[in-house]
């Protein structure tokens, strides 16, 4: 396994709902390492999507630790998980969660105007992004004229934009048709080689799992399988 | 950066910021309108009660009390020189005594008020009396007002029986003529009064050159043998009314701005209901929780800001053509206050500046209290859209 990004040791979560206790994470530990390509696989409800809230920063676990390059996001200040966010990881979620009132041009620099930069200096580098989702002809549409594909496009192009170390893609296919959804998959494959950007996706669609390198499986929030795929790379 | 981003963010909501911003500035108008018309109408009954009676106040006979009828005969007396010599503009001479009008045979106390034919302090439409001689004829000039004229079933033209006691107590009766009813919007001086040229109340009283009182346009210093009464003693009753009024308007004003802050808040909150996922990704993206509180504020601070010029650029030319045309109340009943025409609004700087600024504040904070409260929980909840529920 190359370098490690991500560490989970013997991660809980449980949440309150009403006066019942619900443990969506039960002792979770796993590592991710630089470049991966990986999903989280399972039925609704087991933890998928917790797991990436808690890798992403976004959720605190009950219990355990996250640890990103070796430091503890437990640590960290909501400010610091901001910045951990902001510079190390980018997000996909299953509705896109484009900004609405911006175009497309405008949701893919805004990431990089949050990390300090002047869109002078990287509009180069936004239109690049935009031609790789081969987006060119919608560059200065607003989400709402975009079709899903095409938002999902955008949302990638966003996440990749700043250059993250981890892209956290919560169920990016859930809301496309098939053929959409192996355009996106194959797109993320392509990005994800050409960026080295690990991928961690939370998915229950089965084409999913013939893009990616490793499945670990999740089930009443435990990690009930870990599977990695022979070779370094996984042809689709 | 913030203010840039706010400034997109607002301007590219368009028709949502729109109608934000217009719910605020029609409620920062209509609160405006309701208290200027309020103060308006308060205003002009105290205008009226200074135009048709007060003036700048009475010079008194010691002792007359208007609450007294039985004594108003013992308190008349010559006018001092010192006042019978201002000119007409400055003065009105003023004799009160009882009568009793006898119309359709029943029996109607009455005030009767002589006043000077040529005075221009107080404004009455008492014009019906001008042309006439300085001594009565057959019948005595009268004039009433539109309510007196209603109690006692009087019009234009009527005849009627008054009996009234002159200087010495001799009981003199003759016929009045009603000359003309005349529209007064001051019920003081309408219920139960019977206007009379003032020399013809002298002559039938026999009190030559005497008064009950005489209204002046300001005070003069002491005047011997007279007692000046003051705007604010004369009009105590009002003015206590107007001060209660003023606890009744302070309780309107309070409900009104329950109303107008309840929909700019409401506004304002499903707005910001309405972009929780907007937050929650702004957060996932990365965006500190202090900074997504400063720029939903700065995009309060700039709807705030446009609600004002909103209201600016629609209530300036409403007020102005309001205050021309005013507000027609003459089918008001001519209740206790002195007004039954059209109402101007006053408008109160210090009330509209407190006013607008409550609701600015408010529309301010109501895009910073919820944001403040979506950023303390969960990016997880925000990017499901159940921070606030």
């Amino acid at each position: 396994m190359s370098e490690t990004l991500i560490t989970l040791e013997r991660v809980c979560k449980v949440y309150q709902v009403g006066e019942e206790n619900f443990t969506a994470l039960n002792d979770v530990s796993l590592e991710v390492g630089k470049g991966a390509f990986m999903s989280f696989v399972g039925p609704s409800g087991s933890g998928k999507t917790t797991l990436l809230n808690l890798i992403g920063g976004l959720d605190r676990p009950t219990t355990g630790n996250v640890l990103f390059q070796g430091a503890n996001l437990e640590n960290m200040s909501r400010d610091q998980l901001a910045t951990y966010r902001r510079e190390n990881i980018g997000f996909i979620f299953q509705t896109y969660n484009l900004l609405p009132v911006y175009s497309v041009y405008e949701n893919i620099l805004f990431p990089l105007i949050l990390n300090g930069l002047k869109e002078s200096h990287v509009r180069k580098r936004v239109e690049e992004m935009v031609a790789k989702v081969g987006l060119m002809d919608q560059i200065n549409k607003k989400p709402a004229q975009l079709s899903g594909g095409q938002s999902q496009r955008v949302a990638i192009a966003r996440a990749l934009v700043k250059d993250p170390l981890l892209i956290l893609a919560d169920e990016p296919t859930a809301n496309l048709d098939s053929e959409n959804s192996r355009q996106i998959l194959e797109l993320m494959w392509e990005l994800n080689r050409e960026y080295k950007a690990a991928v961690i996706f939370s998915t229950h669609d089965e084409k999913v799992t013939r893009y990616i390198r490793r499945e670990v499986r999740l089930e009443d929030g435990r990690v009930s399988w870990d599977k990695r795929r022979n070779g370094t790379e996984a042809e689709p | 950066m913030n203010w840039e981003i706010a400034n997109k963010n607002f301007y590219r909501q368009g028709l949502r910021a729109f109608l934000n911003v217009l719910v605020t500035a029609l409620s920062i108008i209509a609160l405006i309108f309701m208290l200027s018309l309020l103060n308006g109408f308060q205003a002009q009954a105290t205008r009226n009660l200074v135009s048709t009676d007060v003036g700048g106040g009475h010079y008194r006979v010691p002792g007359f009390d208007i609450l007294t009828p039985t004594e108003w005969e013992d308190f008349t007396m010559p006018v001092p020189e010192v006042l019978s010599g201002l000119a007409k503009k400055d003065k009105a001479e003023v004799l009160v005594q009882q009568g009793q009008l006898y119309p359709n045979r029943r029996l109607f106390p009455v005030q009767l008020r002589g006043i000077e034919m040529d005075q221009s302090l107080l404004h009455l439409p008492l014009a019906g009396l001008k042309f006439y001689e300085d001594k009565p004829g057959g019948e005595i000039p009268a004039v009433v007002g539109v309510k007196m004229a209603r109690k006692a079933h009087l019009k234009k033209g009527d005849t009627v029986v008054l009996k009234w006691r002159d200087k010495g107590g001799a009981v003199d009766a003759r016929d009045v003529l009603i000359v003309d009813v005349g529209d007064i919007n001051n019920p003081r001086i309408d219920d139960g009064v019977v206007w009379l040229r003032l020399d013809h109340l002298r002559l039938m009283t026999d009190r030559e050159g005497e008064v009950s009182w005489v209204a002046v346009r300001e005070y003069l210093g002491l005047v011997n043998g007279f007692e000046f009464h003051g705007i604010d003693l004369l009009m105590s009753d009002l003015l206590a009314l107007l001060r209660q009024d003023r606890i009744n308007s302070k309780i309107l004003w309070g409900i009104l701005m329950v109303l107008v802050c309840t929909s700019v808040f409401n506004t304002q909150i499903l707005n910001i209901f309405k972009r929780q996922k907007e937050i929650g990704t702004l957060m996932a993206l990365g965006m500190e929780p202090g900074r997504i509180v400063r720029i939903f504020t700065l995009e309060g601070v700039l709807a705030a800001l446009w609600a004002l010029v909103l209201a600016i650029f629609l209530g300036v030319p409403f007020f102005i053509w309001f205050q021309g045309v005013g507000f027609d109340v003459s089918h008001l009943s001519e209740a206790s206050f002195p007004i039954r025409e059209t109402i101007y609004p006053d408008y109160q700087p210090r009330e509209i500046l407190v006013s607008v600024f409550i609701v600015l504040a408010l529309m301010i904070a109501a895009a910073w209290v919820p944001v403040k409260k979506i950023i303390r929980l969960d990016p997880t909840l925000a990017l499901r859209g159940r921070a606030i529920t």
